[in-house]
């Protein structure tokens, strides 16, 4: 696996993730101890997860209770699965623990670079996404510890990673505007995102707001 | 409830979602289904980026995020989309005017 050329291609490209993800760890380490998780569970937490907005809404609401947290995974995880369906559509037949650990870190990030490495014609997207997504957990576990541990003297938002993390999505996203239709679909999507913001809950506002623009999209089609 | 079951709720939840499609091999999806996935990852990204950066309301970096937003669309125009020249103009103007505003 190390030797193949698309696993190599996955591990180059996902350093800036690993050190983006690495610096969101670190804060989300911070916040769960902060919060009241033991630093074994944050890291535990972090290890069996692995979804930055899963976690962080998590400890943002858990003087709320299970509810509104389990309510919010829901909420997030509804992305999930329009990106498990294309995974699975570029990935092919595949073993079945393949597929099961394809999916455990099925990512916004990994996922992004996946489809984008895909349609550029990377010969073996699975071993391509297997590279980028342990880039991905390694700086996740990483980040996480180091925030849990050491969190109390360290301060990632006052490096603005929130707006590079922004700023890789938009990157992401880059590539994908190809015609008329995407422009549609990427403007109705940041009027969606503004309105979503200012009128639902914070789990539900990308899932509706990607939903939204992407019936949009698909009435363009027809 | 304690907070390890908890933790363990959220994972069972979030996995569910993430292996929907991928525990049996199917057909790729056809027609509007497939149509709808096709547009998906892109409206998905350009939400989380505009959540990320133009969103946040109040936020007191609130103008220098926009320029950044900015740089970083104007980044993608110069570089033919390329990852990095959206990162680097959009990293560039950010910090620029946060140092400008203060």
């Amino acid at each position: 696996m190390f030797g193949n050329p698309s696993f190599r291609k996955g591990a180059g490209d996902a350093v800036l993730i690993l050190i983006a993800v690495g610096a969101f760890g670190v804060a989300y380490g911070v916040l769960a101890v902060d919060a009241g998780f033991s630093q074994a569970l944050t890291l535990f937490s972090s290890a069996i997860i692995v979804s930055g907005a899963a976690q962080f809404a998590m400890v943002g609401l858990l003087v709320a209770g299970p509810v509104p947290i389990f309510l919010a995974a829901v909420g997030l995880g509804l992305r999930h699965l329009p990106m498990s369906a294309r995974l699975a559509d570029i990935i092919g037949p595949q073993p079945l623990l393949t597929r099961i650990r394809l999916a455990f870190i099925l990512v916004d990030e990994t996922f992004g670079l996946t489809i984008r490495a895909f349609d550029a014609g990377v010969e073996d997207p699975v071993a391509y996404k297997t590279a980028a997504d342990l880039m991905l957990y390694t700086g996740w576990i990483i980040g996480t510890a180091a925030g849990a541990w050491f969190g109390s003297s360290i301060d990632p938002g006052a490096a603005g990673i929130g707006v590079l993390f922004g700023l890789l999505f938009l990157g992401l996203a880059a590539p994908m505007v190809k015609i008329r239709r995407d422009w549609i679909v990427a403007g109705v999507s940041v009027v969606a995102t503004l309105i979503a913001t200012n009128t639902l809950p914070v789990a539900w506002q990308i899932s509706t707001a990607a939903f939204a623009a992407s019936l949009v999209g698909l009435a363009i089609d027809e | 409830m304690n907070d390890l079951a908890l933790v363990l709720g959220v994972a069972v939840i979030t996995f569910s979602t993430r292996v929907a499609f991928l525990l049996r091999p199917r057909a790729a999806p056809e027609g509007r289904i497939g149509r709808f996935l096709d547009v998906f990852p892109l409206a998905l990204f350009i939400a989380i980026a505009t959540s990320g950066l133009v969103a946040p309301w109040g936020s007191p970096e609130l103008i220098a995020n926009l320029a950044g937003a900015l740089g970083g669309v104007i980044g993608g125009v110069l570089f033919r989309r390329s990852l990095w020249g959206v990162l680097g103009l959009g990293a560039a103007c950010f910090y620029l005017a946060r140092a400008l505003i203060g």
